[in-house]
């Protein structure tokens, strides 16, 4: 009965999608729902940002967690409905761009066109000039291309516009948030970040054994690590007066793949290197005292080991806190464990004894480092960390630097001093230094990306400033004289345009009159 | 001097330019229900008054912290509430010769002043530890500010100007039109259009304000509309290059441009939402009221961005010990 067909044929159903997704009203929701789920992944703890929250919140709320595990809200930026959101817009992005980017080279090429009804346009005037026709049109043509119109002649009419750039600073800013996404996908998923560990004096190499813990790749990532590396000579962290960090610096050397040094660069805080396509960024720093462990006089271990912090308690400075570290020496039967803790500044960890007032250590001055022993099976993998319910604690101790003690019966000795029984084992603290960690990362994409936000702006200013207006003339003889019609409108800006109108119809008037007076 | 003389003088000044504000306030509100020309003068008068003892405040806590005074939140408060005061003088009072809206722009200022003055916000100057301690942080900044205040005077003090006026004049057109007959020359009135007026008109102009029976005080909505569209098109390119030059420095301090933190996200958010304005102004059936919705809602955003960020979800993360 009805004349409308039931069912829309392929090719109609992909039209309408495509007008669809060409409607500013589709650009617009898509906008929203962009914003939308961006709110969801602010308020919801994020895994790439902090797991730990994210498993907090999964132990107090086990339903809302499973819900919010299965919509992807732990990870709103890489779920797939964001990636969709994302890539509908692209397309109507481009479905936008496309026809809008041919219309305007359309335009650019085409002559403005004339108008038959010039007294119909928004801004009308009319003035009788005493010239020929051709002298008047003349006139007008040099006027409106002094401000920059572009200009088609008829023998008594002009068509004139402007504002092109309008147009084009809006493609161009369209085109560059496409260029903006593919430069940051593109970075993103061949790209990897790490971080590298290293102790003064020792050297790294760019490898995927070499990071210290996990290494965040792309998905695009293609494992070829450069072999390139870096020595670090020194460490230096400096503070004020009141304990507020001035700066981190780390004093490397740049390798190259055979090992040779490159280059020197200082590694600071907001002064990353870059070398061979990976920048090193500095991120933290911290102990790692030296530690020899024997058995009379055989060297069982010896090394720097790095010493982390634990999270500090509410309201207690970072650096107050003392250093964690583990030493482990699978030689001895049935396994030696130690767990060590620093305190970089022996007279803070006095003051902090007796007022019981923390303070921040912020350099290393007689360090002292306690020691307690376990024997068992050294269970745990990590050498960061020591699985202690399978092992027996043994003694504990104290020593300071340059020192050596007994592990059986705890006494101690200054250097060249002692004399251990042969299968006595020890543990010495020759001498401490510093480690500094970096952040490795690779993103060939930074240059498009950056590239791309540049155009962005230069696209963004014309796109909002400029307007696009137009004028027409006609001339028609009137007696002793030439009547001029001039009509135009603006498409935006359309205050700012009726006060040019009257500048130009004066200057019109101005210029045609003048030529006479000089003729 | 000393950085403590230097602090007090700041205290002292910021103290000073809110009680200049306060009447520069009052005094604007009085000329706008009064129309005495004596009241727009004092109203004038004392804001700039307050702004000069604002200035003062600003460049002696830089002096007091030693570091741009833009380091802390109090720092930044107080450099958004001296250039919404700014921007409404120069801008809607200089380049739109509005003189009647001044006084509400004044208001958001005094509001953010007080509110950072008595809040955990009002922390004392102190020097910056080395991430914050770059170029681009700076530059990332300031423009953050500064297309901020221009977002609150547009996408919120003259975006609620306008929702408000609007909606007399809708009432007004829908009143007239109730009566029969018709009374402007025998026309009927098309409401779904209200009617346009003279741009820069500063009292109600036009044949249907002036045969109402209550004169409007403040600018047809109209010219609102213009100031408020003007205002957001000139903030939304430097807020752009806020979020360009935050990114920046994020990859300068952090080896990363984007990561999708907290304060990143709402700043993507405030942008995504002001393009959408831009887009519905340009959208059939979203001019006006549509758009004008999109833009507080883009206001909303910006005082999460601005608040709750840095106050609460932040905070949330050192609460979490994830440090
Ligand atoms: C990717 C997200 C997008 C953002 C952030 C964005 C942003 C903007 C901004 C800020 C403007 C104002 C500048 C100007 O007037 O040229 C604008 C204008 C415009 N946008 Fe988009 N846009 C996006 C996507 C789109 C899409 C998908 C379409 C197609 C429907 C579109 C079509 C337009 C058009 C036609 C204008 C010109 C409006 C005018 O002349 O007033 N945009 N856009």
């Amino acid at each position: 009965m009805s004349s409308v067909p039931r069912h829309l044929t392929l090719r109609q159903s992909v039209a309408l999608v495509w007008r669809t997704l060409r409607s500013m009203r589709t650009a617009l929701a898509l906008l929203f729902l962009l914003a939308l789920g961006s709110v969801v992944g602010s308020l919801v703890p994020q895994i790439p940002n902090s797991p730990d929250r994210v498993a907090r919140f999964q132990a107090d709320h086990p339903l809302l967690g499973r819900f919010y595990q299965h919509a992807g809200f732990f990870d709103v930026f890489g779920s797939w409905w964001f990636v969709l959101i994302m890539a509908l817009l692209l397309v109507s992005l481009v479905a936008c761009l496309v026809p809008r980017t041919r219309a305007s080279i359309r335009n650019v090429r085409q002559k403005p066109l004339h108008a038959r009804e010039i007294d119909a346009f928004p801004q009308y005037a009319e003035r009788t000039v005493r010239a020929e026709v051709p002298e008047a049109i003349a006139t007008s043509q040099r006027v409106l291309r002094r401000r920059m119109f572009r200009v088609s002649r008829a023998e008594d009419a002009l068509a004139a516009d402007k504002g092109a750039l309008r147009e084009l600073g809006s493609l161009v800013f369209h085109w560059a948030l496409l260029l903006l996404l593919i430069g940051s996908v593109y970075g993103k998923g061949t790209g990897f970040t790490g971080k590298a560990l290293v102790v003064e004096g020792e050297s790294w190499t760019d490898g995927a054994a070499n990071y210290d813990g996990t290494i965040r790749a792309g998905r695009f990532f293609d494992g070829d690590f450069t072999g390139v590396g870096l020595t670090l000579h020194s460490f230096e962290a400096t503070y004020r007066a009141n304990g507020t960090p001035m700066d981190f610096v780390s004093h490397v050397d740049l390798l190259d793949p055979g090992g040779t040094v490159a280059r020197s660069a200082d590694v600071r805080v907001n002064h990353p290197a870059v070398f061979g396509g990976l920048r090193f960024f500095q991120f933290g720093f911290g102990y790692a005292p030296v530690i020899e462990i024997r058995e009379g006089d055989r060297l069982l271990y010896a090394g720097p080991v790095p010493f982390a912090h634990q999270a500090p308690p509410e309201g207690v400075p970072e650096l107050a806190l003392p250093w964690d570290g583990i030493v482990k020496v699978p030689s001895v039967t049935p396994g030696l464990g130690i767990q060590l803790t620093l305190w970089p500044d022996s007279g803070a960890f006095l003051q902090f004894q007796q007022t019981g007032e923390p303070v921040p250590m912020l350099r290393a001055d007689h360090p002292i480092l306690f020691f307690t022993t376990w024997k068992g099976p050294l269970v745990d993998p990590s050498p960061r960390s020591l699985d202690t319910s399978v092992m027996q604690e043994g003694r504990k101790g104290a020593l300071g630097e340059g020192q050596t003690c007994s592990l059986s019966t705890t006494k101690c000795w200054g250097p060249g001093e002692g004399t251990p029984e042969a299968d006595e084992l020890t543990i010495s603290f020759p001498s401490i230094r510093q480690y500094s960690i970096f952040q490795v990362s690779r993103d060939r994409g930074v240059p498009i990306v950056l590239l791309a936000a540049i155009l962005v702006l230069l696209g963004l200013l014309p796109a909002l400033y400029t307007s696009r207006r137009k004028v027409w003339v006609r001339a028609e003889p009137n007696g002793e004289g030439t009547v001029l019609k001039v009509g135009g409108f603006a498409l935006q800006r359309k205050p700012q345009f009726e006060e040019e109108f009257t500048k130009l119809i004066a200057e019109i008037e101005r210029a045609t009159t003048e030529r006479i007076g000089a003729s | 001097m000393t950085s403590l003389q230097w602090a007090r003088i700041s205290n002292d000044t910021f103290n000073a330019a809110i009680f200049a504000y306060l009447p520069a306030m009052l005094a604007s509100f009085a000329y706008l229900a009064y129309r005495r020309r004596p009241l727009l003068l004092v109203a004038r008068v004392a804001a700039v008054a307050g702004l000069g003892a604002h200035l003062v405040s600003i460049v002696t806590r830089g002096l007091a912290a030693g570091h741009v005074p833009w380091g802390t939140m109090f720092e930044y408060s107080s450099l958004l509430a001296f250039l919404v005061v700014l921007a409404a003088l120069v801008l809607v009072e200089g380049v739109y010769k509005v003189t009647t809206i001044t006084g509400f722009a004044i208001a958001f200022s005094v509001l953010t002043m007080a509110i950072a003055a008595t809040t955990r916000i009002n922390t004392p100057a102190a020097p910056l530890v080395p991430a914050l301690d770059s170029y681009w942080i700076k530059i990332h900044v300031v423009a953050a500010i500064l297309g901020s205040s221009l977002f609150a005077l547009g996408g919120g003090v003259l975006t609620i100007l306008y929702l408000v006026k609007d909606g007399r004049e809708r009432r007004e057109t829908a009143a007239l039109a109730a009566e029969s007959p018709a009374p402007i020359l025998g026309a009927s009135l098309d409401l779904s259009d209200p009617p346009h007026f003279a741009p820069g008109a500063d009292e109600a102009v036009g044949s249907l304000a002036q045969s109402s029976r209550r004169r409007g005080i403040l600018p047809p909505s109209a010219v609102i509309d213009r100031m408020a569209y003007r205002t957001i098109a000139f903030a939304f390119p430097i807020w752009t290059f806020a979020v360009i030059a935050g990114a920046i420095w994020a990859q300068q301090s952090w080896g990363r441009y984007w990561g999708w933190d907290p304060k990143e996200t709402w700043s993507f958010i405030t942008w995504v939402i002001y393009a959408g304005y831009l887009h519905a102004r340009a959208t059939s059936g979203w001019r006006g009221r549509g758009a004008a919705v999109i833009a507080l809602v883009g206001f909303a955003s910006l005082l999460v961005t601005y608040y709750v960020v840095n106050l609460w979800i932040v905070g949330l993360h050192t609460y979490a010990g994830t440090g």
